[in-house]
């Protein structure tokens, strides 16, 4: 099978040893690469019950098998692991050139075990690995690790990932870089290399990428791309992109706004929105081979910050610094997304708990005098700066904040975890489910927590004809949302040009045939991803996960939103369990969330390792 | 009676107030009118039969009108309408 390289490498940073790893094409055939083979692998090399910081745990880097073949969006990978913040399956995805030159150096990812007994980063090229000392790099931000490790390359293209002090501190939403402004960010997969005192992973290959017919893949190029220049929806994005979004939720009153106390925010408007960003905008960029360009360039060009340059800021970090803090200073949030990005945090689990904290301190359930001082308050953009950089250093409150909201709430008490605005322990992204009942029902069975990629539902329910506040129908249409992104997910393919050129799964099995020389339908890739997902899922049931924890915030069930088109609405227990119940039937799954025997033998999981 | 017009897309209108000589109309009727009497990036998001362009939507005081009655949906003063393209993540 052509662009495929069949192996893995997989390195032991306790002995210091490394050896490949063989992928039968069956393998790939049955779960294609990035989160479809990232599963298989975690679920039969992990041993149940591993504590996620610890040596034992597994950190997978997976491509796609469209990786580097000029397919757009395709040059993307998957970090897969247990979660620390959750304590169960994560899958957080990134570009970055680091997906490319896997591929180029002969493999078609990486697996990490054990932990080194001192700071080290991994060198990877087609003749292996070397483990090297990270001396110079432990305790630099991101883009310091990145410019150091680049120079000793000689500024040659190559492929990095590292994490910064939040990595290395262990903070539980911490995230892995790579060029710079590209995150694998949700999860805590930072603090999972940080765990084994790893910093960086630089790869450089040279081998050619085979296609199988590469002309068809050229032509089909061609193709999309004249639809891409004649799409209203593409043309809009990559003018504005991703902060156009904010303008839909707030108009659809989904925009998290005061910890997510309301959906809508008009201050927002013109400030931190698409149009509010777009005066920033310096330049624009895409991702390689892509002809979609979604991303920007802002630069801060007054004030405290002045100087400060960043790919971004995108919608969810608008929406979690922006109106979930009652913060409309672009600049600030353009600040606050640089030093995440610098100190290797997820901006959405970030931007969550800080506006949780905002509340509790309105609520009178937190002092200065807990915070070392610091008056955390809705709308102070300081204060808000500052507990970043407490976080990211696990100072004084930091300590605390630093585990997520989950477990900030359980430490304040007071009833506060009814607005700590979680799933399974990773923090809600900037999506309000009050004003999008399917909404509520994805993060509530998302197996990584509240997840806005699996299935992004207010393309149906704000934009689409799904009424917003009712329940029917939305079990059907969440499960066919996830299985279409488990698919674009396996392939490790970008949302983007699938959702603005548009692509189909249609479009991608083409893609697929001239990439590998395999024909595969629509309808088998739906398999495929039922699979997948059921996998996933079994994963979690080992991992003690049950039903009670497919569960939403006492906020979202019953806090009615006093604002905007939602006004009144909250989604109710009953309504829930309902959504879940004909979930739960729709996978072949029992009443408990548990897949039965004869859905996992219609997916052939009853089966042993597959690992040769 | 007087809408307030947005409009997303590679055109963007925010919360432009338009008086359309109409009573209880419904957004077929206001549709018209809007191509008759009133140029704006918003009639780029409609064809000549009123249907809307691929990746297009209108919303409704926040609604898609694909979930309230489409064209039929009744319009009254001061409901905000939206043009918008089909975005999705970000």
């Amino acid at each position: 099978m052509k662009s495929f390289c069949g192996k893995m490498l997989e390195v032991d940073l306790t002995s210091g040893k490394a050896k490949n790893i063989l992928i039968s094409e069956e393998m790939v055939k049955t779960y294609l690469g990035g989160r479809g083979l990232g599963a298989r692998l975690l679920f039969d090399m992990l041993p149940a019950k591993t504590e996620p910081l610890s040596p034992k745990n597994v950190l997978i880097f997976l491509t796609g098998p469209l990786t580097g073949t000029m397919v757009p969006g395709s040059s993307k990978f998957v970090v897969v692991t247990k979660s620390p913040l959750t304590g169960g399956w994560c899958d957080s995805y990134s570009s970055g050139r680091i997906s490319l030159e896997l591929k180029k150096a002969g493999y078609d990812g990486l697996v990490i075990h054990g932990r080194s007994n001192h700071p080290c980063y991994l060198r990877i090229d087609e003749k292996g690995v070397q483990i090297r000392e990270a001396n110079l790099i432990w305790r630099k931000d991101s883009f310091e690790t990145e410019r150091i490790l680049r120079e000793s390359e000689g500024n040659a293209p190559v492929g990095i990932s590292s994490i910064g002090p939040a990595g290395e501190k262990l903070v539980r939403f911490a995230c892995i870089n790579s060029d710079l402004y590209r995150q694998a960010g949700r999860g805590g997969v930072g603090a999972v290399m940080g765990s084994k005192n790893l910093k960086a992973i630089l790869v450089k290959g040279s081998q050619r990428i085979e296609i199988h017919d590469r002309k068809e893949v050229v032509a089909l190029n061609r193709l999309n791309h004249k639809r891409a220049k004649q799409s209203q929806v593409a043309q809009a994005r990559m003018k504005y992109g991703t902060p156009l979004t904010l303008n839909i939720t707030h108009t659809g009153g989904i925009l998290p706004t005061m910890n997510f106390q309301y959906g809508t925010w008009e201050k927002a408007l013109e400030k931190i929105d698409s149009i509010g960003v777009h005066k920033s905008i310096t330049a624009y960029k895409a991702c390689l081979f892509c002809f979609t360009h979604c991303s920007f360039e802002t630069r801060i060009n007054e004030g405290k910050y002045a100087g400060g340059v960043l790919e971004g800021p995108e919608y969810e970090t608008l929406g979690m610094f922006g109106s979930n803090q009652l913060i409309d200073s672009l600049p600030t949030i353009i600040q606050a997304n640089i030093l995440c990005d610098q100190l290797g945090m997820d901006t959405i689990s970030a931007g969550n708990i800080i506006g949780f904290i905002m509340e509790c301190f309105e609520k009178e359930l937190l002092s200065s005098k807990q915070t070392g001082g610091l008056e955390i308050r809705f709308g102070e953009s300081e204060a808000s700066l500052a507990a970043l950089r407490m976080m990211a250093h696990r100072e004084g409150f930091g300590e605390i904040m630093a585990n997520g909201v989950k477990v900030l709430a359980n430490y304040i008490g007071n009833d506060s975890n009814r607005f700590a605005m979680h799933v399974k322990g990773m923090e809600f992204p900037a999506y309000e489910p009050r004003g999008a009942f399917g909404s509520g029902l994805s993060y509530a069975v998302s197996p990584r927590g509240a997840c806005h990629r699996r299935a992004w539902p207010p393309a149906k329910e704000i934009l689409g004809g799904y009424p917003p506040y009712t329940i029917e129908g939305k079990a059907e249409m969440i499960k066919a949302l996830y299985n279409e992104n488990g698919i674009l997910h396996s392939l490790l393919v970008c949302d983007m040009p699938a959702k603005f050129i548009p692509m189909s799964l249609d479009d991608y099995s083409q893609y697929w045939h001239a990439v590998s020389g395999e024909s595969v339908s629509k309808e088998d890739f739906l398999k495929i991803s039922e699979r997948i997902e059921t996998l996933i899922r079994m994963f979690n049931n080992r991992e003690g996960f049950t039903r009670k924890d497919d569960f939403l915030p006492y906020r979202t069930l019953h806090e009615p939103l006093p604002d905007g088109p939602a006004k009144g609405q909250c989604i109710g227990e009953e309504n829930l369990n309902k959504m879940i119940d004909e979930y739960y039937a729709l996978r072949g799954w029992d009443a408990s969330g548990i897949p039965t025997e004869e859905t996992r033998r219609r997916y052939g999981l009853l089966g042993e390792n597959e690992i040769q | 009676m007087t809408i307030i017009l947005n409009v997303f897309g590679k055109e963007f209108v925010s919360k432009r107030p338009i008086t359309l000589d109409l009573e209880s109309p419904t957004l077929r009727d206001v549709f018209v009118t809007l191509q008759m009497d009133h140029e704006g990036p918003w009639n780029r998001f409609l064809k000549k039969d009123l249907s809307l362009h691929e990746g297009c939507i209108v919303l409704v005081n926040g609604r898609s009108i694909a979930s309230l009655e489409k064209l039929d949906t009744v319009i009254h003063d001061g409901d905000e309408i939206t043009f918008t393209v089909l975005v999705a993540g970000g």
